[in-house]
């Protein structure tokens, strides 16, 4: 009882906190633009920006939504709140909280696994505040080392080697789950190239067969149970 | 004052620290509830700390790799809006991309040379305006999306079948993004002309292999804290197998 009591409490206070920060987030960031424009003498051209977001926009509200359908369920709604308040949701936040969510053994959808969610994305983006302000503080002498052409294939290859290791961890404990939407991004990549660009799209029927298959042998398990 | 002067200058600094600063207590304040609440329903203190531990040594080497996209843009962006744009709610693969598309409908290239006090001010708003709509989302419809999420179980236990969905939409995108990188080498240069740039997936195949190797270990010889930052190695060591490849290739 006295449990539930604190988790309902606890939920209220998130949706409040988080409604409150994305509001106040949203205020200031499409509030810089102008307040930088009164700094600089010069206005954000509206009417060239609308026509922008009929160009690039569109793109990335369709993924904004997907991103949104998808990542909340993994996230629970603190850890939602705070991530596409933070950003990075594919290079970072997500893999940082699956990972938190084995490494605590909560299973998803659960109490727990909502306050190690919240806990892990708010650690990992505080991290990368801090080294975000350090690097700048530090640009002028960490320049030759960030812009050096050897290191360069490093920084470009952060997400497959962050895909890599977690690719073993998943798919050694799913081997069979794994198999088919491999296959099938698989094939999709090598007949058709241009969708390269398109790939965080992608997730999302690469997503559903998985479920799908997850969920046939679900139901092949709880039959034979 | 030249334009990238104006936009790296204290006032610049001001503003967009201001923003980072606001976020910054905002992560601060989700923490201590979520590890007070933790505490509060008998979670284990260790499980929380291993939490920690683990996302925060797992944040560096992206965050370094983020770091580089701030550096890519302050030559045209200056360094504080980038700076704010990759520390809150932006993304690594999207800014640049929207920065480029913004420059195009103003009229000029993304570079230093070519901007303007006006157009900097329309990117900025373009790439502001493209990237919020997950936020609204949250909004309006996170607390509706979640509560409808935890509803109980019905007949089909649809509900218990909830840890399993997660895991497989994991690996479904895990599988989208090792599939691009199969397809990269392979298509990337026109379809099956295997001449495509083969790092990312060497990559893939090398971070995986030490995270093979770790995982081991750390089982063997039941070594907690060797699981904790066997991510974080397994990254350091493929991005180091991605510099030594791009060299022989």
């Amino acid at each position: 009882m006295e449990r539930d009591k604190i988790i309902a409490q606890y939920e209220r206070g998130t949706h409040l906190l988080g409604k409150a920060a994305s509001l106040i987030t949203l205020i200031l960031l499409i509030g810089a633009p102008f307040a930088i424009g009164g700094y600089l003498g010069a206005m954000p051209d509206v009417n060239a920006a609308a026509r922008g977001f009929a160009a690039v926009g569109l793109v990335w509200t369709v993924s904004s939504v997907v991103e949104f359908l998808v990542y909340t369920p993994m996230l629970g709604s603190g850890g939602s709140y705070l991530a596409f308040i933070t950003g990075n949701l594919i290079n970072m936040k997500i893999p940082c909280a699956v990972n938190a969510r084995d490494l605590a053994g909560v299973k998803a959808g659960t109490k727990e696994n909502e306050i190690v969610s919240t806990l892990s994305i708010a650690v990992s983006s505080l991290v990368t505040i801090l080294v975000l302000a350090a690097g700048v503080l530090l640009l002028q002498p960490l320049q030759p080392l960030l812009q050096s052409a050897t290191l360069r294939p490093a920084f470009d290859n952060v997400v497959p080697a962050l895909f890599g290791a977690l690719a073993y961890k998943y798919y050694r404990k799913n081997l069979k789950l794994a198999v088919w939407p491999l296959m099938m991004m698989s094939a999709l990549f090598l007949l058709i190239p241009s969708l390269q660009s398109q790939t965080s799209i992608l997730i999302l029927p690469s997503g559903a067969l998985a479920i799908l298959l997850a969920w046939l042998k679900f139901r092949k398990e709880k039959k034979q149970a | 004052m030249e334009i990238l002067d104006q936009l790296s200058s204290p006032t610049m600094y001001l503003i967009c620290g201001a923003i980072v600063f606001f976020v910054a207590a905002v992560c601060v304040v989700f923490a201590v509830r979520a590890w007070r609440a933790g505490k509060a329903i008998g979670m284990d203190t260790a499980v929380l700390r291993r939490v920690v531990t683990s996302s925060a040594s797992f944040s560096v080497l992206p965050a370094v790799g983020i770091l580089l996209g701030v550096v890519a843009l302050s030559g045209a962006l200056g360094i504080p809006w980038p700076w704010l744009r990759l520390s809150v709610i932006g993304a690594l693969h999207y800014e640049t991309q929207v920065a480029e598309g913004a420059a195009e409908q103003v009229g000029i290239h993304l570079s230093g040379s070519e901007m303007t006090a006006g157009a900097f001010s329309t990117i900025a708003l373009l790439m502001s305006v493209c990237i919020m709509w997950g936020m609204l989302l949250n909004l309006f419809l996170n607390k509706k999306y979640t509560n409808r999420l935890a509803r109980p179980a019905g007949k089909s236990g649809i509900a218990s079948f909830g840890d399993e969905a997660m895991t497989a939409m994991f690996i479904g995108l895990v599988s989208a993004y090792l599939g691009s990188y199969l397809g990269q080498w392979i298509s990337g240069n026109g379809r099956f002309t295997f001449s495509g740039n083969a790092v990312p997936l060497c990559t893939v195949l090398c971070a995986a292999a030490m995270m093979a190797l770790v995982t081991f270990i750390a089982e063997r010889r039941r070594l907690k804290w060797l699981e904790d930052v066997s991510l974080a190695l397994s990254m350091l060591f493929g991005m180091t197998c991605a510099v030594l490849l791009q060299r022989l290739m």
